[in-house]
Formats: C-alpha cells, sequence, structure tokens
C-alpha cells in the first residue's frame, strides 16, 4: 500500500498541499463538511472522509481527524493554514497517536503561539522587538502597568490577546479612560475567542511596512531563509495582496532582515517551514513581530522567486529528510506579486459573497502566471467558509514587468456570478504609487479613489448590458 | 461660386448671401426626422452620411433643436451636446443649424428668461445658425434668444410663421418683418416658416417678392413641408421671386411631412437657370446612398398612412405634428374619426381660436382640442390647461381677432371675465435660482454636473436624471446601428453584432443562448470580444397583475371582516403574521399586524373560527383590500 498523508484542511490549500503530495508519490486523503460536499479538493484527492456536517466545527475537532487519519491509514498530516495549523493541541494529539504532523513540534508551536514566551525567548536572543509588557496582571495592578507602560512610549498603543493571531485580538488604545476601558473588554472577548484571557500592550509602530521572511529548518537545526515577503498591503490586518522579495531598495537591511529572522527561527529551536514577521518604521527600523509556525498563504511568491517548492520542502522535512540546499544555493530571481481574489464586493466594505454560483470562470494563462484556486464554472460559494476563491501569483524578471503582467492578468480574469475583488485589484495594479513600489500598511486607507472602479467600466461591457437587455425584452426599453 | 463655410461672422454671411449668383440649400436632416420618423433618426446614421453632407456644400444642417433635444435623452440617449461635437469633428465646415421655439426653447411650456439665456449660451458653442419662432408671431417672445445669439456671434434666423386665409395678408407679414428687425437689427436671415407646407407655389411667390420689394438686402430663407406633395413647387416659386436659401433633405429618407428632396429641387431650379451655390450633386447623391440601407431599421417610427396628404390645406398640421396626431388616432382607436376631425373639427376651431399658426405649442393646442370636442360630444367641455393658457394670453395676445365670448365662458367658466382680468396676459415668469437648481442636481446624480447636463436639466428635470443614469450604466450608446438599438424580437442565436465604441475600438458581440431558471430569473449569454459574459435579469411581473388587484372602499373591507376574510385596511406592509393555518382563533384574536408611516397596526379577529388560509406573508406591501387571511366557522 503506497503511504498516505492526510491533508486536514479545505479550499486552495487543499489542493495546493494534495499536488505536492501526490508529486512525491504519496496519497492524499482529504477530508470534508458537508457544505464542502462539491468542492474540488476532494476529486482530487486519492481518497476523501467526511467529517460531519459542520460547518466550521469538524475541520476544528482534533479527535475526528486523527479518527480519520488512522481510519485511512495516513501516516502524516498536513494542516495547511487557519483551522487547527497553528493548534499545539492538535501536533501533540499526532504526536502522541505517533502520526507525523507537518510542522514543528507541539512545543514550538505553543511557545510561538504564546505572545509573551515568543517576545521572552526573542529578546534573550537579541532580536529588535517593539517595546512592550508582559501578560498584564489581572485587575487593578495590571492597568496600573499598563498606565505606566502608556506614560512611557506615549499613545497609540495596541492592546493585544496573548494567545491571538491573524488579525484578531488586537485593540487600539489612544487614551489613559480607553485603556481602563478596554483591557477588561479585551480579556472578555479573548476568553470568548481564544478560551485564554490574557492580554499584553504594545508600542504601535505609526505607518509601518509589514515583511516577513520564509526560513527553513532541518531535524538537525540546519536553518535557512528564502528572502522577503512585503504584506503591507492589508485591510484591517488581513492581507490581500503581498510580493517577493520586498521592495525596499536598501539590500543591506534586508540581508540584515533575512539574518535575524534565521538567528530567531533558531533560538526558538524551529524545525520545518516557517515565517518571521517584522514590523519596518519609516526610519528603517525593524522589529520582530511573531513567527507563523505554518505554511502562509503568501508561500506562492517566495516559490516563484527561489523555484523552490515550499510544501514540497515541509513534507521531504517531516519524512525526516535534510534540506538538500544551504544558504548559497538558494537565489532570488525576479518579483513575484500574489493577488488574493476573494468573493466579496470591495464597494460594500468587502462583504462576502457566498452562497452565489460561479456562472463563468475564464483565468488568465501564458508566461509568468500561476493559479491556486479551487472554484469552477458551476460551482457555489458555500457561506460559511471564508471568500478566498483564487490566488493569481505572477512573476516576472523586473518589477515593471511583473506589474505589467500583473494588469494583464487581471484584466483577462473573467468571474461572472458573485462580485470579486478583480476590478478593485485592477485599480491597484494602474495605480502609480503601487507601481512606484510606494505602499506601507496605511495604503488602502490613503487611496479611497481605488474603490471607483465601476466608472471606469470599459465602454464596451457598458454596451453590452444594453444589448442584453435588447435581446431579453425583445425590445429596446429605453427607444420606445 | 463659393459656399459659406462655419466661423463666418452674421455680417460676412449676410454680404455673400446678398452677392451669391444663385441660392443656397440647408439639408434639414432634424425636420426630416421629426416628421417622417418620430424624431428617432440615430446620431450613428447622420455620422454615416457626415463625410458626404460635408461635401455636399449646404448653408447650413439642420440637426438640432424642435423636439429633438428632448427626444435625443428620452428615447434616443444621446446627450444632445456630444452629438454636436461629434458631428463637428466630422464636419469642420459646415455651419449647424437649429430650431428654437423662443420662449419654449426647445420645450412645450415658457421658461424663465435666466434659463433661456443660459441654454442658449451653452447651445450657441456648437450651433451657428438660430431659427427661431413663436407660434403667436409675437416677437417679445423671441427677444432673449436673439440677444445670446447675437452676443455669442452667431447666426440669428427669425421666422414668420406662415398660414393662410383671410388674415394672413402681405401686409401683415410685411409688418411682422418690421417688428423683427425693430429688434434684430439689419444682420439676420429672415425665414419663412411654411411648417405646415401651407398655401401655393403661387402665394409662396407672392409674399417673398412682397417681402423682397421691401427689403431688396434682408436674406431671405424658405422653409416647408411636403405634406401635399407640393412643396417642390413653393421652393420654386419662392427662389424665383428671390429666396436665398431653401429647406430639403436627403432624397432616401425623404417621407411625406417632412422637406422635399434636395436634388428634385437642384434639378428643377437649374432647368429655370438658377444654381445652388456651393453645392457638390455627387455628393448629395452620395450623402443618400451611404444611408439608404439603414431606412428598413426605423420602419417602425415612419407614419402609419402613408401617402401625401393635400388635405393639409384643410386642417394645417404641421409635418411634425401629422405622425405623431396620426400614431395617438391608431393607439385611441378613432382612426375612422380622423376624417371628421382633421377636415371638420380642426379648421373650425381653428377658426374659433382666431387663426393663428398652428406650430408647436399652438398645433397641439387646436389638435387636442379638436379631439376632445369630437370624441367628448360636447364642444369645449373638457379643456385642455394649455388651452386655458392660450385664452388667459400666457403665451401673447391673439394677432388678428380673439375668440367669441362662448368659447371663454366654456373654457375660463362663468365668470370669465373677472378670471380674465385678475390671470390674463403674457407671465413674467421669475428666474429661476440656477445654484440651487445645480445643488439639486449634484445630490441627484452624486457628482457635480457640468453645464451641459445642467442645461438639460433645467429643461428636462426628471428626463435629464435619467438619462445620466443610464449613460453612467450603458455608456454612450450612440455607436450602436439603428439594426442594434431598435431592434425587436431580440437577436438570433449565433447572430454576430459589430460596433465602434466612442473611443474607436471595434467589438464583437456574439450572442448565445438564454435560460430560464426555477424562479424565473433568465439568464442571457453574450460572447464580448470572445469573452462569455452572462447576464441576469429576474422574472416579469406578469402583465396586468398590478391592474388586478381591487381596491375596496372601508365599509366592503369591514363587512368582509365580519365574515372572517381579512383584508389589508389600509396600503402597508405586514410585518407580523400571528396565527397559522388550522389555527382555532376567536374574536379579538390578533392575527397579523402591518405597517404604513412607520406605524403599525394590529389586524383582529372578527369572529370565533378556524383560520383556513393565510394568504399575505411577512414583508408584503398590500394596498386596500388585498387578501391576507380567510376564517371559517369550525364545524
Amino acid at each position: 500500500m503506497k503511504t498516505k498523508i492526510l491533508v486536514a484542511n479545505r479550499g486552495e490549500i487543499a489542493i495546493r498541499l494534495i499536488r505536492a503530495i501526490q508529486e512525491l508519490k504519496y496519497e492524499a486523503v482529504a477530508v470534508y463538511e458537508s457544505p464542502d460536499k462539491d468542492s474540488r479538493h476532494i476529486r482530487i484527492a486519492d481518497e476523501a472522509i467526511w467529517l460531519g456536517k459542520g460547518p466550521r466545527c469538524d475541520y476544528l475537532d482534533i479527535s475526528k481527524i486523527i479518527k480519520a487519519a488512522k481510519k485511512s491509514g495516513a501516516v502524516a498530516i498536513h494542516p495547511g493554514y487557519g483551522f487547527l495549523a497553528e493548534n499545539p493541541d492538535f501536533a501533540k494529539a499526532c504526536e502522541d497517536e505517533g502520526i507525523i504532523f507537518i510542522g514543528p513540534s507541539s512545543e514550538v508551536i505553543s511557545n510561538l503561539g504564546n505572545k509573551v514566551i515568543a517576545r521572552k525567548i526573542m529578546a534573550e536572543a537579541g532580536i529588535p522587538m517593539v517595546p512592550g509588557t508582559g501578560n498584564l496582571a489581572a485587575g487593578e495592578e495590571g492597568i496600573t502597568t499598563a498606565l505606566a507602560f502608556a506614560a512611557e512610549f506615549k499613545y497609540p498603543i495596541m492592546l493585544k490577546a496573548t494567545c491571538g493571531g491573524g488579525g484578531r485580538g488586537i485593540r487600539l488604545i489612544e487614551s489613559d479612560e480607553q485603556m481602563r476601558a478596554e483591557i477588561p473588554a479585551a480579556r472578555a472577548e479573548a476568553k470568548a475567542a481564544f478560551n485564554d484571557d490574557r492580554v499584553y500592550l504594545e508600542k504601535v509602530v505609526i505607518e509601518p511596512k509589514h515583511v516577513e521572511v520564509q526560513i527553513m529548518a532541518d531535524s538537525d537545526g540546519k536553518t535557512v531563509h528564502l528572502g522577503t515577503r512585503d504584506c503591507s498591503i492589508q485591510r484591517r490586518n488581513q492581507k490581500l495582496i503581498e510580493i517577493a522579495p520586498s521592495m525596499i531598495g536598501d539590500k543591506v537591511l534586508l540581508d540584515t532582515i533575512c539574518d535575524t529572522a534565521v538567528k530567531a527561527a533558531k533560538a526558538a529551536n524551529y524545525f520545518n517551514a516557517g515565517t518571521v514577521e517584522f514590523l519596518i518604521d519609516k526610519d528603517f527600523n525593524y522589529y520582530f513581530m511573531e513567527i507563523n509556525t505554518r505554511v502562509q498563504v503568501e508561500h506562492t511568491v517566495t516559490e516563484m522567486i527561489t523555484g523552490i517548492d515550499i510544501v514540497r520542502t515541509q513534507i521531504k522535512l517531516a519524512m525526516g529528510k535534510k534540506l538538500s540546499f544551504c544558504q548559497e544555493d538558494i537565489q532570488m530571481r525576479g518579483h513575484a506579486i500574489e493577488m488574493r481574489i476573494n468573493a466579496e464586493d470591495p464597494k460594500a466594505d468587502f462583504m462576502p459573497e457566498g452562497g452565489k454560483t460561479v456562472t463563468v470562470y475564464r483565468s488568465p494563462g501564458g508566461y509568468g502566471v500561476r493559479l491556486d484556486g479551487f472554484v469552477y464554472q458551476g460551482y457555489t460559494i458555500p457561506q460559511v467558509y471564508d471568500s478566498l476563491l483564487v490566488k493569481m501569483t505572477v512573476h516576472g524578471y523586473t518589477w515593471n514587468e511583473t506589474v505589467d503582467r500583473l494588469r494583464r492578468c487581471l484584466q483577462n480574469f473573467v468571474i461572472s456570478g458573485p462580485k470579486t475583488t478583480i476590478p478593485f485589484y485592477l485599480n491597484i495594479a494602474k495605480d502609480p504609487d503601487f507601481i512606484g513600489g510606494d505602499f506601507d500598511t496605511s495604503y488602502l486607507d490613503k487611496h479611497p479613489e481605488l474603490f471607483d472602479y465601476e466608472d471606469n467600466a470599459n465602454e464596451a461591457s457598458k454596451l453590452s448590458n444594453l444589448i442584453a437587455e435588447i435581446h431579453h425584452r425583445g425590445y429596446n426599453p429605453y427607444a420606445a | 461660386m463659393e459656399r459659406i463655410v462655419q466661423g463666418t461672422s452674421p455680417a460676412e454671411v449676410v454680404a455673400k448671401l446678398q452677392q451669391a449668383d444663385g441660392y443656397y440649400i440647408t439639408n434639414t436632416a432634424r425636420d426630416l426626422s421629426q416628421s417622417d420618423y418620430k424624431n428617432r433618426i440615430l446620431l450613428h446614421t447622420d455620422l454615416l452620411a457626415a463625410e458626404a453632407r460635408e461635401r455636399a456644400g449646404y448653408f447650413s444642417l439642420e440637426i438640432t433643436g424642435g423636439a429633438s433635444v428632448h427626444v435625443d435623452i428620452l428615447r434616443k440617449q444621446v446627450n444632445p451636446f456630444l452629438k454636436l461635437e461629434i458631428l463637428r469633428e466630422h464636419m469642420p465646415n459646415t455651419m449647424f443649424q437649429t430650431l428654437c421655439r423662443g420662449v419654449n426653447l426647445f420645450g412645450y411650456r415658457p421658461y424663465p428668461q435666466n434659463i433661456i439665456r443660459f441654454t442658449v449660451k451653452e447651445f450657441a458653442k456648437y450651433v451657428d445658425v438660430w431659427r427661431t419662432f413663436d407660434f403667436m408671431n409675437y416677437v417679445p417672445n423671441m427677444q432673449a434668444v436673439f440677444e445670446e445669439v447675437a452676443k455669442a456671434g452667431k447666426i440669428n434666423e427669425p421666422c414668420i410663421c406662415f398660414s393662410t386665409g383671410p388674415e394672413h395678408t402681405n401686409e401683415y407679414y410685411l409688418k411682422k418683418v418690421r417688428e423683427i428687425l425693430d429688434v434684430t437689427g439689419e444682420d439676420i436671415v429672415l425665414c419663412i416658416k411654411n411648417h405646415g407646407g401651407l398655401g401655393t407655389p403661387k402665394r409662396i411667390g407672392q409674399l417673398v417678392d412682397t417681402i423682397r420689394q421691401k427689403h431688396p438686402d434682408l436674406p431671405i430663407h424658405y422653409h416647408g413641408h411636403n405634406t401635399d406633395g407640393n412643396d417642390t413647387g413653393r421652393i420654386v416659386e419662392a427662389v424665383l421671386n428671390g429666396a436665398n436659401i431653401v429647406d430639403a433633405a436627403d432624397h432616401s429618407f425623404t417621407g411625406f411631412y417632412g422637406p422635399p428632396p434636395i436634388l428634385t429641387v437642384i434639378q428643377t431650379l437649374k432647368d429655370l437657370g438658377h444654381t445652388a451655390v456651393g453645392i457638390d450633386e455627387d455628393a448629395v447623391i452620395e450623402s443618400s446612398d451611404v444611408i439608404r440601407d439603414e431606412r428598413q431599421y426605423y420602419a417602425d417610427f415612419e407614419s402609419q398612412i402613408k401617402g401625401f396628404q393635400p388635405t393639409v390645406q384643410i386642417h394645417k398640421l404641421p409635418g411634425g405634428a401629422m405622425g405623431s396626431s396620426l400614431e395617438q388616432a391608431v393607439k385611441g382607436g378613432f382612426l375612422d374619426k380622423m376624417p371628421d376631425i382633421l377636415h371638420k373639427e380642426l379648421p373650425r376651431v381653428q377658426k374659433e381660436l382666431g387663426n393663428y399658426w398652428s406650430v408647436t405649442p399652438g398645433s397641439q393646442i387646436l389638435w387636442t382640442t379638436a379631439v376632445s370636442n369630437v370624441l367628448g360630444g360636447e364642444r369645449y367641455g373638457n379643456p385642455s390647461g394649455d388651452l386655458r393658457n392660450l385664452l388667459l394670453g400666457k403665451y401673447g395676445p391673439f394677432p388678428f381677432y380673439e375668440p367669441e365670448t362662448w368659447i371663454y365662458e366654456k373654457v375660463l367658466g362663468e365668470n370669465w371675465k373677472t378670471v380674465l382680468e385678475e390671470e390674463g396676459g403674457v407671465e413674467d415668469i421669475g428666474d429661476m435660482d440656477i445654484d440651487k437648481e445645480k445643488a439639486t442636481l449634484t445630490e441627484r446624480i452624486g457628482e457635480e454636473p457640468t453645464n451641459q447636463q445642467l442645461t438639460l436639466y433645467l429643461q428636462h428635470p426628471n428626463d435629464a436624471v435619467e438619462f445620466f443614469k443610464f449613460e453612467a450604466r450603458f455608456g454612450k450608446v450612440h455607436v450602436l446601428p439603428p439594426s442594434i438599438f431598435f431592434r425587436k424580437g431580440g437577436f438570433e442565436p449565433g447572430e454576430t453584432l459589430i460596433f465602434t465604441d466612442y473611443t474607436g475600438k471595434e467589438h464583437i458581440v456574439e450572442v448565445g443562448p438564454s435560460s430560464v431558471s426555477e424562479d424565473g430569473e433568465t439568464s442571457v449569454y453574450l460572447n464580448l470580444d470572445h469573452h462569455q459574459r452572462v447576464y441576469t435579469f429576474e422574472a416579469d411581473v406578469p402583465e396586468g397583475a398590478m391592474a388586478k388587484a381591487v381596491t375596496m372602499t372601508k365599509e366592503e373591507i369591514t363587512v368582509l371582516a365580519k365574515a372572517g376574510d381579512m383584508r389589508a385596511p389600509f396600503s402597508g406592509n405586514i410585518c407580523e403574521i400571528s396565527v397559522e393555518e388550522g389555527q382555532q382563533v376567536v374574536k379579538g384574536d390578533k392575527l397579523a399586524v402591518m405597517e404604513a408611516m412607520k406605524m403599525q397596526t394590529p389586524i383582529s379577529c372578527e369572529m370565533d373560527g378556524i383560520v383556513t388560509s393565510v394568504f399575505a406573508k411577512v414583508g408584503d406591501s398590500l394596498r386596500p383590500g388585498d387578501k391576507i387571511i380567510r376564517i371559517d366557522i369550525d364545524e
């Protein structure tokens, strides 16, 4: 019997993982909840196991997934991103059951998932960090500590849940009064969301760039980095567009950041693939933010510029292989941009368009474009999951070439049925600041005109609206 | 001999007309469109002809004004300014001409003075020749237009509207010419506006001759209609007696009520030794040839009744009104009454109302009064507001005599004298606050309007806003040919439609299948430039569904409720249905709650029984008498 690996995820990342598994001549076992019964990841996998009616509970049910792995005879589990990917209990359960968890050990996940412990490890290793507190003590004592911190570092200050992540559990505090009010509220929210009410403070870096470093480590502790990614274009801390490498012109600085990332990973005793996130302020000071202990959505841009298949490498490392390359072997070539094409209406505050059927799906192709998606013509988008339809990654030798390709591909991408972020992205692809590489986390706030895209909708498509109307009515209702 | 080109000053134009050895021709494309095609000739067709018309060497191309400004935005979905701008690109040398109804501008009722000036100023940027008339030949009604046109350095062409009858003497018209010249000065072109195509060639010849004798240097432009088939005859007599410019149209589109064919005029006059100045005959023929194939797509807009109407000499309806009158008669089902209306009642009304000129808006007043007199039984029994205004003198004084007192009494009531005293006379319409209107428009379209948009809005507020919304949604649709724009019955599956957008880019649309879903939603598939697009249309409300709904009186609703038939007592929305089918209820139970004007009203049970049907659901919008719930006695 072939060696099987279970994919504990759905959507585009499940397909991405299945492809790597099958390329390595393993068999892929998919799992699914009922709303995903028409999902393509089930069809592509070698076998699929129904977990339950869902939604969003069976994908999070450790015991059901362990059971599925055992039932199918899978020797390893790839968690993807989201769901159980950074849940140390899941990694621990795999370890206890003798199943290979494709990722770092439960201890590393646990340490790095706890922001305060992570900060402590990094501080000891001498990694530069945004000034912050440890976990705030309960009650008045914690508030006193918080106010003293605020007095020293000045507002605005971030109040963060110790076990938060992915943009959740973060509050911006701008006054003592607000601090007093928000700490108990944040605790209650963190308790509800993460079952852990601990919170801490961090100085806010104003309008920073978000730069992260992909790292890979084998079980011997050999650790390399695959360069930087810029993920500054975000909406409410959710990344929309990712670029590799960072557009910062100072190569020495970027090298320093990459070396720091490797140092941080080593300090954490890191294994497998991970991402070290940094904030870079206006004066090009960089601060460690966190280490993500999973494969990132945006790993594709790094793959494009390095030629290294990150998921394949993850699996090989987990299956006991060593890194077959060293830092000097890794060459960065050109630029890559990934856009998350979501079924959302940017004009309606990115309202998800779930429940709609994709009536037309016509994707771009040709040189330098890569698509990681899972939808097809006729597919009805479940309302209960995230709205990511497809990641479009373009690669080019120069930045200009890459942006030209991006624009061309967005123009060629036709998805009908749900509204998508495509026209909004097309405006970004045409925006002089974006083309000039000038963007940080405040980019969307500073470019409200990006939402002005219907007016630029091309004339022919407007005219064909009328032709459709004349055809449907059997006469022109505007000329009668 | 040379043609007159766009950009020539009014004084120079007048001088050239005076010196010319021959006559000039205006291509009256707008009037042709209005008279024979209900104003629907599209810019697309005019653009096909543009290059040849430019070469043809006309004095002017009459291409805007009259009702066309309104129809442009209402039915052709083209911005009247953009139309002129695009045509100018294709026709740099040809002067553009408009027809302006004086105080009524391009509409049907008087506008405030500041609106008139604002509008003329905007259009004068594109329009070189301003033909202005008043249906009562009341010169003060045209004065503001004259002044603005002169200020803009464009050519004023004031009209004397022409008609027939004992009062319509040469002396009368000479007096009118004098009144006009007193206001405008000498650098004008005088138009004899024969909108009905009335009178014989001899009569027109005499009139032109009379004016020519009195004003040897005044350029005269004869405008007529071919309703009786004899306008070429009148044109010939006009030119023989000294008219400098005449109106005619491209022969491949000439119909019955518009101007006669240009080429016929040229050929006839050539044989009489009169040359059409600046005209390239080959280009005249070519203009007709390039648009000939398009005529078939306008068939729906051509007159219901084919053939010339020499009886126009009796009923005097102008060319532009013929088509629409016949259309009304067909739609209203009184086509059989038309001989009565046209040949008996109209001439009678005409005389009774002072024998003024049957042209917009006066022709509409005569027509609707005649129709209402014939169909309504009692003559003047149901007078329109416009007839009332006419009698009150709002449009200006009656030119020859006032109607008899019994008509005043019928229209204005028993104490008509007091009404006439208190309300009579030309109204001094107060200026409109243009800035305020601009603010309103800004709010309605969500952006600051251009002056052109504002101009359109000031004349036709709602239609202009609808048009701006249309344009935002469908783009610049003048690029679509009539074969697409006026298509009936949908396109054939697999049919290929080709058009060029206004930026000059060519596009191909291939028509795909349409499918209807379970809930009646239709999906139309089109391949636009080889990319599939799908357009969904919600199910249509079945025709008459709204009309069928009964409106009941309060008493009826109360009586029915006592019998268990619960109906909506007022217009409103259902915000709660409190019972289910099969449920036992007693008098006084709450059955449902309705909401209107944000007030909620419970619908209470009027008898003991069992709920047998629930017709309405939460969110339904009901009208008085619509069913909500049925209660029957439990047996």
